[in-house]
């Protein structure tokens, strides 16, 4: 068929290329492994150190691999205690109202009775966690999801294919899929607070985001995030007996500071590396365990 | 014409061919349906969840591309190393390439949230994400299958009244070995990155851990060598004369089930390391829970490992055994379904035995379960149908394979 057609005229070419491999090696050769080694040193480069490495991300203009520091004046962190914690679940129906999640099988911040393992009942509850090594932020394929430089893991909901990879990649099971078009009647709206953002669109993903409306508009005006109620994350102003705690850590007199100062604190499963903002202090005393 | 039995009565032929098309026409018809059912209603219809956000149609898109992996096998084999006796079944291994990823991007569009954003990838770049540079490869693979398999498709005499377009099927024809390098790159990246989509999530145990990415592409290769072979060799069977030599299959089975044993090599010592010599805390801890609320132990052992590799792998290097078409065809199938099944297990034994995040010991999810709905096999059945439509209809339109009467010749 087709390379029974090749035309007369490129045959000879064809030997004189032969003949000119018969040395030990041609300038053809040459040329090709120069090219080569040049093509690997470039691609090598750029994959390390230069605009494709995983340091660099000013191509896109947000922070999808964490590594560095934020340059932001800002380092937003929450406490829970849970062993101030009532299980009032206030701090779940702010949330849904604040940010509009209407259905009650999709929360942003969920909560559930526990128990440890020497029987102490307690209720454990789980906003975002914004890992400073967040999975799900290296994994979008569209940077819909980056950390924010202070360290707020934020969406972009006009970017989200809903491809669901950052689902996948989160260890804690935070993220939420818009499976129908969210209709329904916000039940905890006016009585728990008012939509402070817009309604997801069908198919992408979502999530706790600290709040962030509420940071942003507490830096235009002045105001302090976790000392001024407005501008505090929802889930932290609704706890009737202040088992949650947020503030800036890079300020050592913020209520998040003197909460590590003071408490003994963990994070939820340290050993995934992911390193999480959000700090708990165990139900129940050491010695009691 | 392919289908050209000619100890067949004609009619009877015919019948059978019409019967064959219809059966399909209704898989695509059902299809489509379950494709509106999604369009209009969303992916609420799926069985899928939060804890298991992915299922059927990511199974289906990784096998698909798993065995469409033929194309760039086969194409490397002829274009590179410049085997020019595999030729008759490259052309194919082309096109079945082409469906296989066609399939997993008609997958893919289902499945994701906003079809409507599917080119977001290629203008919103994330160059530290596993699934964008997927997204690339397959996008520019694609493109480089379809303009490896345009010229085949311009061959045909329909084309005849345009010559210009001919020559354009030439000119392309022409530069297939340049195609079979980039598509070697492109195939060797991807594969293995499909793989990699699991391997490099830290907080997972059970998936994170670099063999993923190369087990992936090692089945790949068997799986693709599998059902381009297994393929060919029906349509030799259904025009009643074989399409390749018997060498040629031998050796072509050969080739796969080497590529079976390295895959099975591989697995054998991913278990060995990270289940029997040594555990993570994380990983041991969950693949405990899926082995007392799961049968994926089971289907791993049984289903992956000994129908899907070992068996077949015997089969294909048995001089005698492999000699029989029945026993060839039946453990080329057993290969396609074990890469199947394993890329089912790999998704699903990481999503429905989640890691245990809460502090406490009541509040943690043992196992998630996950069920495809109606609809979602209804979009399965319909990609099927469409890749076997779309075979059927080029092998007898097209001059995929070498026509009855010029066998083993180019």
């Amino acid at each position: 068929m087709a390379e029974h057609n090749l035309p007369d005229q490129e045959k000879p070419q064809e030997n004189q290329q032969d003949d000119q491999k018969k040395g030990l090696l041609s300038r053809q050769d040459f040329l090709k492994i120069a090219g080569a080694t040049g093509a690997t040193a470039v691609i090598t480069q750029l994959i390390t150190a230069g605009p494709l490495s995983p340091d660099a991300i000013e191509g896109i203009g947000r922070r999808t691999h964490p590594h560095e520091e934020g340059t932001s004046e800002n380092e937003w962190r929450m406490g829970i205690d849970l062993e101030v914690c009532i299980g009032c679940q206030y701090c779940m129906w702010a949330c849904q109202a604040t940010n509009d999640v209407a259905e009650d099988d999709m929360r942003w911040n969920v909560g559930f009775p526990e128990r440890t393992e020497s029987g102490t009942d307690f209720y454990m509850t789980r906003p975002c966690l914004h890992c400073a090594e967040a999975p799900c932020v290296k994994v979008c394929p569209v940077g819909a999801t980056w950390i924010r430089e202070d360290g707020v893991v934020s969406m972009d909901y006009q970017r989200c294919i809903g491809c669901r990879y950052c689902e996948v990649a989160c260890p804690y099971d935070v993220r939420r899929f818009n499976w129908d078009a969210p209709t329904e009647k916000n039940l905890y709206t006016p009585t728990w607070g008012t939509p402070e953002i817009e309604r997801r669109s069908r198919g992408v993903v979502e999530k706790c985001t600290f709040c962030e409306h509420r940071i942003d508009r507490a830096l235009q005006n002045g105001l302090t995030p976790g000392v001024d109620r407005s501008v505090t994350p929802a889930c932290v102003t609704a706890c009737p007996v202040n088992a949650r705690v947020f503030g800036d850590v890079k300020d050592p007199e913020s209520p998040m500071s003197q909460f590590l100062r003071e408490k003994e604190t963990f994070v939820l499963r340290e050993d995934f590396g992911t390193e999480p903002k959000v700090h708990y202090v165990r139900p129940e005393k050491e010695e009691e365990v | 014409m392919a289908i050209l039995d000619l100890s067949i009565p004609r009619d009877r032929r015919k019948r059978a061919w019409w019967i064959w098309i219809s059966v399909l026409s209704v898989m695509v018809v059902v299809g489509l349906v379950g494709a509106v059912r999604v369009m209009v209603l969303g992916l609420e219809v799926t069985g899928l969840t939060d804890r298991v956000p992915w299922g059927l149609w990511i199974t289906q898109d990784l096998s698909s591309i798993a065995t469409g992996a033929g194309a760039f096998t086969f194409s490397a084999i002829v274009y590179l190393l410049n085997v020019k006796k595999y030729q008759p079944i490259a052309r194919a291994a082309v096109f079945v390439g082409f469906l296989g990823y066609s399939s997993a991007m008609l997958a893919l569009a289902m499945d994701i949230g906003r079809p409507d954003r599917f080119w977001h990838p290629l203008v919103y770049w994330n160059v530290h994400s596993v699934l964008w540079e997927i997204t690339w490869c397959v996008v520019l693979y694609s493109t480089v299958l379809f303009l490896e398999f345009l010229p085949i498709f311009l061959e045909s005499e329909y084309f005849d009244r345009w010559p210009w377009l001919e020559k354009v099927g030439d000119r392309l024809h022409r530069v297939s070995p340049v195609f079979a390098v980039i598509g070697l790159g492109l195939s060797l990246l991807h594969q293995s990155s499909l793989g990699a989509t699991y391997g490099v999530l830290s907080g997972r145990a059970i998936w994170f851990k670099p063999s993923l990415p190369v087990m992936f592409i090692l089945s790949a290769v068997a799986g693709g060598i599998s059902m381009t072979l297994l393929l060919t060799i029906v349509v030799g069977k259904l025009q009643n004369q074989p399409i390749i030599s018997r060498e040629l299959k031998s050796n072509i089975s050969r080739f796969a089930a080497i590529a079976l044993i390295a895959y099975l090599y591989l697995k054998l010592w991913d278990w060995a390391a990270t289940s029997y010599y040594s555990q993570s805390p994380g990983a041991s801890e969950a693949l405990a829970r899926l082995q007392a609320t799961t049968p994926y132990t089971q289907t791993f052992w049984w289903l992956e490992v000994i129908l899907g590799g070992v068996i077949p792998a015997i089969i294909l290097l048995h001089p005698r055994l492999k000699r029989n078409d029945r026993y060839l065809m039946v453990s080329l199938l057993m290969v396609i379904v074990g890469v199947t099944i394993n890329r089912w297990n790999v998704t699903l034994s990481g999503l429905v035995a989640p890691p245990q995040w809460s502090p406490g010991v009541i509040g943690n999810v043992i196992a998630a379960s996950y069920l495809p709905t109606l609809t979602e096999i209804a979009v399965s059945v319909g990609i099927i149908g469409y890749a076997l439509l779309a075979f059927s209809l080029g092998v007898r339109y097209l001059p995929i394979y070498p026509k009855p009467g010029e066998a083993h010749q180019h």
